[in-house]
């Protein structure tokens, strides 16, 4: 997908941004309504989403970011947006000064790809039950009384789980570096 | 660029990454991570985790003439890239923090609120509750040992203070739990000031208790 959302950026290949779309529009919403965003709320963010996507397209830079996680944060700002229309601080890739310059080289993107590849490993490496609590923490934006509600836990097992699993999974990369 | 030794807890910077925090203190983390490698490194990290669970995400189709209308709202084709603040005092202006001042630091209208202390209350509360101001403190100047009500974020933009966890300076970012109790005394010849994120709207009783609350934990 990272190919398809650079075409996109080089020359505006609607073709592969309709490969993207078809690829990530569904998981987005799929990502929100998980995190307890009711369906005709996720289709509008959903659509908002895709449309920033298209939109920006030519900030997306392959050796900061792969499309998922970019998507992932636009969809993350989106959530935001939502609550709030005001300003947010930054750190999004939306700043111009972020934009790449030049082609990527080759190089960084393999060191790219294998960061993604040593983190996915070192989320699948979590025990089940850290791994469990870390994604209900990104697909929720509600607060962590209502993770333990949802999961049947005391609050403070939810929350020393989530510190295990941010620490292990943070070892675990560190590990690997 | 890393002499900071002062960082957010992993889980601060996890609940940044998913978008969990509050206004105030995503622009406390933004602004540490605009100065902080190692933080920006591990916020990508996490944004990377973000992607992840995206991708496992279970799809659920959109409706019929989504893309159409996608493709029709993203035309008219004008990039909408935010204009770039004028850029005066480097690197402060290019902090995230700009977006919440009406010019520089240097511009910020203070208000005394205890010799040697004051303070600015910043507008960053239009996304989930939470308190964002700057204080400033006089060279010198020791604060009375108090503790937090609830969370705090603390990130040093001038300056420098010492407590008893160690010394503070620019870029440098204390994250406190409730409870925690430290003396901060500011040291050095300039003020020190810091930019500080409350978790949770405090709620005040009197002027009094207004200043001096969020300092003594009343
Ligand atoms: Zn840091």
């Amino acid at each position: 997908m990272d190919e398809q959302l650079t075409r996109v950026a080089q020359t505006g290949d609607k073709r592969a941004f309709a490969e993207i779309y078809a690829y990530f529009a569904p998981r987005v919403k799929g990502f929100l309504m998980r995190g307890g965003t009711i369906e005709a709320e996720a289709e509008d963010l959903a659509q908002d989403v895709m449309v920033k996507v298209l939109r920006k397209a030519e900030l997306f830079d392959p050796t900061k970011a792969s499309a998922a996680t970019w998507i992932f944060t636009i969809a993350r700002n989106a959530r935001i947006d939502a609550v709030r229309r005001a300003a947010r601080p930054p750190l999004d890739g939306e700043d111009p000064a972020l934009a790449p310059e030049e082609a990527p080289r080759a190089d960084v993107l393999c060191e790219l790809k294998e960061r993604d590849q040593r983190i996915r490993e070192a989320l699948e490496n979590l025990p089940l039950e850290q791994y469990d609590v870390m994604r209900l923490h990104f697909y929720h934006d509600e607060p962590h009384s209502a993770i333990a509600d949802r999961l049947g836990l005391p609050l403070g097992t939810v929350k020393s789980r989530l510190r295990l699993a941010f620490e292990k999974f943070r070892k675990e990369l560190g590990d690997h570096l | 660029m890393s002499n900071i030794r002062h960082h957010p807890k992993t889980e601060t910077l996890a609940a940044f990454a998913a978008g969990r925090l509050d206004e105030a203190r995503a622009v406390v983390i933004a602004t540490h991570a605009a100065i902080c490698t190692e933080c920006a490194q591990a916020i990508e990290e996490f944004e990377t985790v973000g992607g992840a669970f995206l991708e496992d995400a279970e799809p659920v189709a959109l409706r019929d003439d989504a893309l159409e209308n996608v493709l029709r709202r993203a035309d008219p084709g004008v990039n909408v890239v935010t204009p770039q603040k004028p850029a005066g005092d480097l690197p402060e202006t290019r902090l995230p923090l700009s977006a919440y001042l009406e010019g520089s630091i240097d511009d910020v209208a203070w208000r005394a609120v205890a010799p040697g202390l004051s303070q600015s209350v910043l507008k960053a509360e239009g996304y989930r509750p939470g308190v964002l101001r700057l204080l400033k403190i006089a060279p010198g100047v020791r604060m009375p040992r108090h503790s937090h009500k609830g969370e705090e974020l603390t990130v040093i933009l001038r300056g420098a203070y010492k407590d008893e966890i160690g010394d503070f300076a620019v870029g440098d970012l204390a994250d406190l739990d409730a409870g925690d109790t430290h003396t901060p005394e500011a040291i050095g010849d300039e003020p020190c000031i810091c930019l500080i994120a409350a978790a949770a709207p405090l709620r005040f009783k009197t002027v009094l208790g207004r200043i001096v609350q969020p300092f003594i934990g009343l």
